[in-house]
């Protein structure tokens, strides 16, 4: 049923990244994924790569639902590699046909790129698989606070940017109630060119853009009704407070950090 | 002989081909005869709206055919396209559908996309507002400009026009006041009589079912647990109750009187019909 | 004498609307004074757009008077500061329950006003768990609220109410988009809220059986108070109740139609009536 749907890809669980500081979660994944751009050697990247799949583990989802954040990237993994090995020449050459050239070197970096371009992926989703978008707007506004000083909003984003997640649900069961309504008044929304097909959405996207006005009015009333002005003044019931675990995984953080550095010092750079 | 709409094993189910897979509606068999208004009851998730939207093909079924008079709709995509035309739905809050500049044109969006003649469409047009009762000098106008009780009038003037030989209402009484009620009871009530089309209304209110259908269908979890006449369902009462659905308050005055002793028939569904009864009771009594 | 909370004073509001370059004002509501004491439970019946929901809304200062006054508790909310402090004793549930849940989560919504207040976080999750309690929807806690019915998401939304601790609680036609179920489950919320919990309660409705639940019964119609007494007393005027687009129970109209009493609520009070007088054809 569409009401089903999920915004996000959070898989819930109980296990130790789940219960990580959303914001330590944040800032560890950002440093990771900078960390992976300093690797030089398959040796620190392969430091990172382990990483990423302890770090799977660690949450307990499943390596299925992990994979499958790697499917839409198959594409660019291909592309990347074919443009590795043909571009990049040097060391031994495995293969040479008419101007076509397989090299050491090419072939090595290809594989370096793709190692990259799969830790990047996995350790990012692991994000978004143990934290909820709105665990993660609330992460990201007490992260950005101190921007206020730069008379930045930052409340303001993060609220807007809850409530987006709150009605989108809401707005696509209006589009398929719409849907209906006008496919039951004989409105032909499959079949035509892309003009005909443009103008076949005005009878869907004026209803819902009508619908969206009315509910943006009505939850500003509630809202007010609630006493909501703004960021100044409120708390929060939902404290994030920093634990053993958290200082763990900082700690944790910076040692591989060092590790990398050291590998790269002491192994060949392959990029 | 075909029925104007008939089901053979329908069924539809929930996220298909996935663990939560769950039917919406199961095994369902259904006859509506030409000229019937039909009442389907059920409680919010029971079925019902899943039945109907598979009566114009907005739904394709996971198993089973919908004939509408004789032919499975879904045979070829023209059938398919017909169908839409033959069966008009009308949904729960019809008035969040109209988008046109005016009401004379929304009302005129299901015969443009029947590919009639202007001079018909304008008739067809005008029929129908008259039908819904939609005001003349509002059919220049901007339909987001009219209340609430008028947009709904616009918006089911908006498939009447089509003037389909079925009529499906789902929930058309939802958000009305009393006034607002009784006018569209007899709004559709009229309808039929006038036109003679087919109509079903989806309601979970059994009394505004009471007053209009002749026949009951009821749904109840994702297939057809009752059908009749309003008499032989109504008086159901405990199976209807255990259903989750409230029989008319009048009934359970009825039904608690005959606890009580009184010799009073248990189907009774509209308050003129108890009223007749009890005032023969009375007298009666008052004569001894 | 009981303990005043909101009253309407002379209260008259009008809609101003551009209409060709001219403004053109459309009276809601027309010198309008209502009391409601502390503690009462009071049901305010009109036919759609009588000016009811604009009596609502003027209750918590979402609306200006254009004349006459509204005092809460004494104050008077011409300022935001005062329409604040308002807002923190008359709290308000509306019609639709998709267009007033803030939060993705059932409990971070009930904690959205608690949290506006400025409460202490450890304090915040007591009231909310409480209020959750009370509406029964605790176990829901952890939901997504577009995952609900609408009866359950009512109850959120009264929950994020009580969570703020009003003393006042403003329904506006609260089950008018819910099915029989969810009516039944948010009637029995009110009705334990006003009567365990002693919230003032003031319930917009046009469905004469939930309006029979009240202890006081004020009918609106053309934006003026038309009625207010006792159910009883309002439902023995059948035909003038009908005057204003309004109906009655069944059972009120049967026992009106036998012309054997006035003012019947319910269906128990019918049916011993009509037994009572049947006796002899026992």
């Amino acid at each position: 049923m569409i009401r089903d749907i999920t915004i996000g890809q959070y898989y819930p669980g109980k296990s130790v990244l789940h219960s990580l500081d959303p914001r330590v979660k944040l800032i560890v994944t950002f440093w990771l994924i900078v960390v992976i751009f300093l690797c030089k050697s398959f040796f620190s990247l392969g430091l990172i790569a382990l990483t990423a799949v302890a770090a799977a583990a660690l949450s307990r989802v499943p390596a299925k639902m992990i994979l499958k954040s790697l499917k839409p990237i198959v594409i660019i993994l291909i592309f990347t590699a074919i443009l590795n090995i043909f571009y990049t020449q040097g060391g031994e050459t495995y293969f040479s046909w008419w101007k076509i050239e397989i090299t050491e070197k090419g072939v090595n970096t290809a594989i370096f790129t793709m190692i990259r371009i799969v830790s990047l992926v996995v350790i990012s989703s692991l994000l978004t698989y143990t934290t909820t978008p709105t665990m993660l707007t609330d992460a990201l506004e007490r992260i950005l606070s101190p921007l206020k000083v730069f008379k930045i909003k930052v409340h303001t984003l993060a609220m807007m940017m809850t409530l987006a997640l709150r009605f989108i649900p809401t707005l696509i069961e209006e589009i398929d109630r719409i849907m209906n309504a006008q496919k039951a008044r004989g409105a032909d929304l499959e079949t035509g060119g892309l003009v005909e097909r443009a103008k076949a959405l005005v009878p869907i996207f004026i209803p819902l853009m009508v619908s969206a006005f009315r509910r943006a009015y009505e939850l500003a009333f509630a809202m007010t009704c609630r006493c909501y002005t703004g960021g100044e003044g409120r708390t929060r019931m939902k404290q994030m407070k920093i634990a053993l675990r958290d200082i763990i995984a900082i700690i944790f953080c910076a040692a591989i950090t060092a590790g990398v550095i050291v590998l790269n010092h002491f192994f060949d750079a392959v990029i | 002989m075909s029925y104007t709409i008939e089901t053979i094993g329908l069924t539809h189910y929930y996220s298909k081909g996935t663990v939560q897979q769950v039917a919406a509606i199961n095994d369902v068999n259904l006859k509506i005869e030409k000229g019937e208004l039909v009442g389907i009851i059920g409680h919010t998730g029971s079925g019902k709206s899943t039945l109907i939207s598979h009566f114009n093909g907005l739904l394709k079924p996971d198993s089973g055919k919908v004939l509408v008079d004789g032919v499975d709709i879904w045979k070829d995509k023209e059938t398919l396209k017909k169908s839409r035309f033959k069966v008009g739905l009308c949904f729960q809050y019809p008035e969040y559908q109209l988008f046109e500049e005016t009401v004379y044109k929304d009302i005129a969006f299901g015969p443009k996309n029947m590919k009639l003649s202007e001079a018909e469409i304008k008739e067809r047009v005008m029929r129908a507002a008259a039908f819904t009762g939609v005001k003349a000098e509002h059919l220049g106008k901007s339909p987001f400009d009219l209340s609430g009780g008028e947009k709904r009038r616009v918006a089911i003037a908006g498939v009447m026009s089509m003037e389909p030989e079925v009529l499906i209402f789902d929930e058309p009484a939802a958000g009305l006041d009393p006034r607002g009620r009784n006018a569209l009871i007899n709004l559709i009530k009229d309808y039929r009589k006038q036109t003679g089309s087919t109509v079903i209304i989806v309601s979970h209110s059994m009394e505004d079912i009471a007053e209009m259908a002749d026949r009951v269908i009821v749904m109840n979890n994702s297939s057809v647990a009752m059908q009749g006449s309003v008499d032989e369902v109504y008086s159901r009462g405990d199976e209807l109750r255990a259903m989750g659905l409230n029989v008319p308050e009048i009934t359970e005055i009825f039904a608690k009187l005959r606890a009580k002793g009184l010799d009073v028939p248990q189907n009774v569904y509209t308050v003129e019909q108890g009223a007749a009864i009890l005032r023969k009771l009375l007298e009666r009594g008052s004569a001894k | 004498m009981s303990e005043k909370i909101i009253e309407f004073e002379n209260v008259t509001f009008a809609y101003e609307t551009e209409e060709e370059d001219a403004p053109v004002q459309f009276p809601a509501l027309t010198d309008v004074s209502l009391t409601i004491n502390k503690g009462e439970f009071v049901a305010v019946l009109g036919h759609n757009g009588s000016g009811k929901s604009t009596l609502a809304k003027l209750c918590n200062a979402i609306l200006e008077p254009t004349k006459g006054k509204v005092t809460v508790k004494g104050i008077v909310p011409d300022t935001e500061e005062k329409a604040d402090e308002v807002r923190r004793i008359v709290g308000m549930v509306f019609q639709n329950p998709d267009n007033q849940i803030v939060a993705t989560i059932v409990e971070d919504d009930v904690a959205f006003g608690p949290e506006n207040l400025g409460i202490e976080p450890a304090q915040i999750r007591k009231r909310v768990d409480d209020a959750l309690k009370s509406v029964n929807m605790y176990e829901f806690r952890h939901r997504e609220p577009h995952k609900l019915s609408g009866g359950q998401k009512q109850r959120v939304a009264i929950a994020g109410v009580i969570a703020m601790q009003t003393e006042c609680i403003v329904l506006d036609e609260p089950t008018a988009m819910l099915d029989p179920k969810g009516r039944e489950e948010v009637m029995q919320t009110v009705k334990r809220l006003n009567k365990e919990m002693g919230i003032t309660v003031v319930l917009v409705t046009h469905f004469m059986d939930e309006a029979v639940q009240a202890d006081r019964v004020v009918v609106v119609d053309g934006g003026r108070i038309v009625m207010n007494g006792k159910p009883r007393e309002i439902f023995s005027n059948v035909e003038k109740l009908r005057s204003f687009g309004l109906d009655v129970p069944q059972s009120t109209e049967l026992c009106h139609v036998l012309g054997i009493k006035e003012g019947v609520l319910d269906v128990d009070e019918c049916v011993d009536e009509i037994a009572r007088l049947a006796g002899g054809a026992l």
